[in-house]
């Protein structure tokens, strides 16, 4: 099986640290990026929060690029399309396609530029947070957060048994295979259809089992949420607010003066 | 006592297939019960009926003498007390950490924040389930998650716990770590009842057994009475247990004593001791039937231990005062066993009681015994059927310790006594760190 993302967060060594903290630095983020009208800010939020899922979190490298390969390819995409079709100022270079013009000028190049670093500190930031909090550890988030009961409790039924329906459909389809079930288009048309119906099918069932289960156990339609104590220790404050003051600090300088310059 | 009884109980599917067809049971409290058919039998439909969560279309149920009434307050009751384990765990787990789970019946039982939390790491404690508290089940082993499913009844303190097919799925470590689990539970005064295919585990676990065929309840007993009866085993669709086959076979080559119902290992080894006769010479006054005591043998002469008390009964008296007896021998000063409580334990003390008892084996029962084991690096030869494997070593002579905990010092307490009384073999046997 592969290993998925909750995984990777379930065993970081950053699961057990204050929930809150690292919501909070991830939220701090984001809005640091796209505020500043500068890319340093984003470029510097996406460093430090890249270098905090590598050495904190313990991520493998490897893994972490090919993660972030996956939105890059789109906004490579998204920056040429503005790069070319945005902004105005001198041109920097440009050719003729079929009598229509295509230039890219320094406006549309630092806003190409300026998407491209709020995206990747975005994707930085909410890269850490889903690898170093686990579903399990959201639900008390979720559950502070007010929303009704019966919400989460849902929730929280819907994320275990989506892990036993993906065991189910990876067995159909491995069953499948073997007996040449996915051999072209048209039958593997037909496989797939084959197995979301069972798995439809799977579900009903389970969903009565699961009640009979609960019933079992006295179920009174209500389940307890648990609020975990995560404490938090002295040093990770310090790097938080360290890394908030410098991200600031670079927040003012690079925007300020890109107001001079402009000027 | 009887904690469940059952009256012309009926009950059909909506479909129309008859699942079961008037069954009339009655379980006793604190036993060890089995129902025992192939699959499709109607037993886990009995076992929905019997705490209430279906409804039979004819018949009764009594609880504790009283009629199950099917209203809210009187169900709710037989769910506490009556827990149910399903086969498949993921059916039954489905909280997203393995503590949430466990805490789900103790929350709905109404339990205060404090109890709830004591009972959850207590219960978790005990079945080794501590380290995996905040594991979602979908990192856990088939074993550890039935685990979760059993732990998560234990919690609500239920007099009877139902186990459908509770091995079913296990690899043999796991299935043989299970039955201590539960060894452990009866022993602690909780009713188990389980259904099975398994006729092995029928025979050797059980204190009482039923067949089921067809929804129908065709013979019920101890499993020495029932699993001798061929015909009721032929009509259940079910073969006899290994060991007692075994034992058949031997018994009818004549290699062992007859009218005997080995279930376990050494109760077998113990049956083969094919009467030994010997020509002995015999004061005068002798007379036929007379016990002599030839005194202790070892070496060469002493069989299964090794030094042997030797008795001989006098058959027939021939001229010249020659005589033939038969010897009967008892071994003596054969190993040991000797349980050591984990609960006390002591590193420094441990490797103190090693070197004086002069252990040669060493075997672990119980998870949270295995894990404790472990951290200290303790080396544990036998980790499986440690009761009957031990006391195996210790007829061969050596000394062998167990280290366990809680309630299965005195269920290994009692195992052994039980061989010794019946097998006539004196092992020393005693809890090494007692207070």
């Amino acid at each position: 099986m592969t290993k998925m993302l909750d995984d990777y967060a379930l065993l970081s060594p950053l699961r057990y640290t204050n929930n809150w903290l690292k919501i909070g630095v991830v939220g701090f983020g984001i809005l640091m990026g796209i505020s500043s009208q500068s890319p340093l800010v984003p470029f510097s939020i996406a460093i430090c929060m890249s270098l905090a899922t590598l050495i904190f979190g313990r991520v493998p490298p490897k893994f972490y690029l090919k993660l972030l390969m996956g939105p890059a390819v789109f906004v490579v995409f998204s920056i040429i399309i503005i790069a070319f079709f945005f902004g105005s100022g001198p041109e920097l270079f440009g050719f003729n396609v079929l009598d229509y013009h295509l230039g890219v000028n320094t406006g549309g190049l630092s806003m190409a530029f300026l998407v491209f670093s709020r995206t990747l500190g975005g994707m930085c930031c909410l890269f850490f947070l889903a690898l170093t909090t686990p579903m399990v550890e959201l639900f008390s988030v979720l559950k502070k957060t007010r929303l009704p009961d019966s919400f989460i409790e849902l929730s929280m039924m819907m994320y275990r048994y989506i892990f036993v329906f993906l065991d189910v459909a990876w067995c159909i389809k491995h069953a499948q295979t073997v007996r040449l079930g996915y051999h072209d288009l048209r039958t593997s048309l037909h496989s797939m259809a084959m197995l979301c119906s069972t798995l439809f099918l799977r579900s009903w069932e389970q969903g009565e089992k699961t009640f009979v289960a609960m019933n079992a156990r006295c179920y009174d339609g209500k389940m307890m949420i648990f609020e975990e104590k995560r404490p938090v220790n002295f040093s990770e404050v310090a790097l938080s607010l360290g890394y908030m003051v410098a991200i600031v600090g670079v927040w003012y300088v690079s925007n300020g003066m890109l107001e001079v310059s402009l000027w | 006592m009887v904690i469940l009884e059952t009256r012309g109980l009926k009950y059909s599917y909506p479909d129309g297939t008859t699942a079961v067809k008037g069954v009339d049971i009655k379980l006793k409290k604190g036993k060890r019960i089995a129902f025992v058919g192939k699959n499709g039998s109607g037993k886990s439909t009995l076992f929905l009926l019997l705490n209430g969560t279906l409804k039979p279309a004819e018949g009764r149920i009594f609880y504790d003498g009283k009629e199950l009434a099917y209203d809210q307050a009187s169900l709710r009751e037989i769910r506490k007390n009556i827990g149910i384990v399903f086969q498949n765990s993921d059916d039954q787990v489905f909280a997203p950490t393995v503590y949430q789970d466990v805490a789900f019946g103790p929350v709905n039982l109404g339990y205060s924040k404090a109890e709830i939390e004591k009972k959850v790491n207590g219960t978790l404690e005990y079945f080794g389930l501590s380290g995996l508290k905040d594991k979602p089940p979908h990192h856990l082993s088939g074993g550890q998650k039935k685990r979760v499913a059993i732990a998560g009844i234990v919690a609500m303190d239920p007099q009877a716990i139902i186990l459908d097919e509770p091995l079913a799925s296990l690899d043999p470590v796991g299935a043989d770590e299970l039955l201590d689990v539960l060894h452990e539970l009866n022993h602690m005064g909780t009713s188990l009842i389980i259904s099975t295919h398994d006729v092995d585990l029928a025979y050797s676990w059980a204190d009482y057994v039923f067949f089921m065929v067809d929804g129908e309840v065709i013979g019920e007993g101890t499993p020495d009475e029932a699993f001798q009866d061929d015909e009721l085993l032929r009509q259940a669709h079910l073969k006899r247990p290994m060991t007692f086959d075994i034992y058949k076979e031997i018994e009818r080559r004549g290699l062992a004593h007859g009218n005997r119902q080995p279930k376990t290992v050494p109760e077998i080894v113990d049956s083969l001791k094919p009467p030994e006769l010997m020509w002995v010479e015999v004061p005068p006054e002798t007379r036929e039937g007379d016990i002599l005591n030839l005194g202790v043998l070892h070496g060469e002469y002493a069989l299964h231990c090794p030094y042997e008390a030797v008795n001989a009964r006098v058959l027939h008296i021939h001229e010249n005062n020659k005589a033939i007896v038969e010897l009967t021998r008892h071994g003596i000063k054969a190993g040991g066993i000797l349980i050591y409580d984990m609960d006390r334990f002591d590193p420094a003390d441990f490797e103190g009681y090693m070197e004086k008892e002069e252990i040669d084996i060493v075997g672990a029962m119980g998870k949270k015994s295995k894990l404790l084991a472990e951290d200290y690096s303790i080396c544990v030869d036998i980790a499986t059927g440690v009761i009957d494997r031990t006391i195996l070593m210790a007829l061969c002579g050596k000394r062998c310790m167990i280290l366990t905990s809680g309630g299965m010092i005195p269920h290994s307490m009692q195992r052994i006594n039980e061989y010794i009384e019946r097998s006539g073999i004196a092992l020393n046997v005693r809890v090494l760190n007692e207070n």
